[in-house]
């Protein structure tokens, strides 16, 4: 049987490594890299939601965190369109 | 020990370490603001200050933490988006651009299911979306209307379906209020108050979710 802690501290590792992929990681200079690493920090935080019980606030942030990609992606493909440099 | 008994030993043990997450993850992404000198990065790194700030909140375990994190979500999403927004326009403002393309990709493919799976897949998401009804149920309509404005605009098409959407968004509210107000001055009505309350918060976050749709219809009434 598992222990309910595991998945918090999973969580917080994701958090934390995400977080610093997300700042200095391979290949960030790319704003696309950038946003697709953000993912690995929302995953850690869907993990400690899940730990305590938060099912709404989960489903919530899924759908946040879908819609803020969303949104970030059209500010770089438009930035890109307009040729600024990234 | 401050803590009340009540609150199971899981949480208590957690609390400490999810407090230590938060700064840690707060830092970094604050770290990594200060050292950017390119805008859409810092709006980047932002989502990681936002992180950061949910475990702070989360870390707490109780029912009121929860509904804490629903308005921090709104209102990470809306900061994100108004700057996004601000960002673009002053680079459309620096380059000069008139006759801007505003809509990414108009794509020339003419497949019916293009026409029809966006509309059949956004009815089926907004009637899953009314039948859960409440918080859940406003963020799975707001999807599918946020669905169904995507992919048709993507194409080009006009989306005109949203006009009304701020003026329902003010009566939801209503709604909202009227249901709660009636849990106090007629609790024997209590399963009306709820329901008004519910339904009136599914339509408040599905037209939230469905701005995005007003963002794309002000870019077609620019050109």
């Amino acid at each position: 049987m598992l222990d309910v802690q595991i998945w918090f501290y999973t969580g917080c590792v994701l958090v934390i490594l995400g977080s610093i992929a997300t700042v200095v990681g391979p290949g960030v200079k790319d704003p696309l890299v950038r946003t697709l690493n953000t993912e690995i920090p929302a995953v850690g935080v869907s993990l400690i939601f899940l730990t305590y019980n938060h099912t709404l606030a989960l489903l919530t942030f899924i759908a946040a965190t879908a819609v803020i990609t969303l949104i970030l992606l059209r500010a770089i493909v438009r930035l890109e369109e307009l040729g600024v440099d990234l | 020990m401050i803590v009340p008994v009540q609150v199971p030993e899981l949480v208590v043990s957690l609390y400490p370490v999810a407090i230590w997450v938060g700064i840690i993850t707060g830092l970094i992404g604050l770290l990594g603001i200060s050292f950017q000198k390119n805008d859409l990065s810092v709006l980047i790194l932002t989502d990681i200050v936002g992180v950061a700030m949910l475990i702070f909140v989360a870390g707490v375990a109780t029912d009121l933490a929860e509904a804490l994190i629903l308005p921090g979500l709104v209102v990470e999403l809306a900061e994100i988006m108004a700057i996004s927004e601000i960002l673009l326009s002053r680079e459309i403002r620096k380059n000069n651009i008139s006759g801007e393309d505003l809509v990414p990709t108009a794509l020339p493919l003419n497949m019916e299911i293009l026409k029809t799976a966006p509309t059949f897949i956004a009815v089926v998401l907004i009637a899953y979306g009314v039948f859960l009804s409440g918080f859940t149920g406003g963020v799975i309509a707001g999807g599918g209307i946020l669905f169904y404005i995507l992919s048709k605009s993507a194409r080009g098409l006009p989306v005109e379906l949203f006009e009304g959407l701020a003026g329902a968004s003010g009566i939801a509210w209503v709604f909202w209020i009227v249901g709660f107000l009636l849990f106090f001055v007629g609790p024997p009505f209590w399963l009306l108050g709820l329901m008004l309350a519910a339904f009136g918060i599914l339509i408040k976050v599905a037209s939230k979710v469905g701005l995005i749709g007003i963002l794309t219809r002000e870019e077609f009434k620019k050109e």
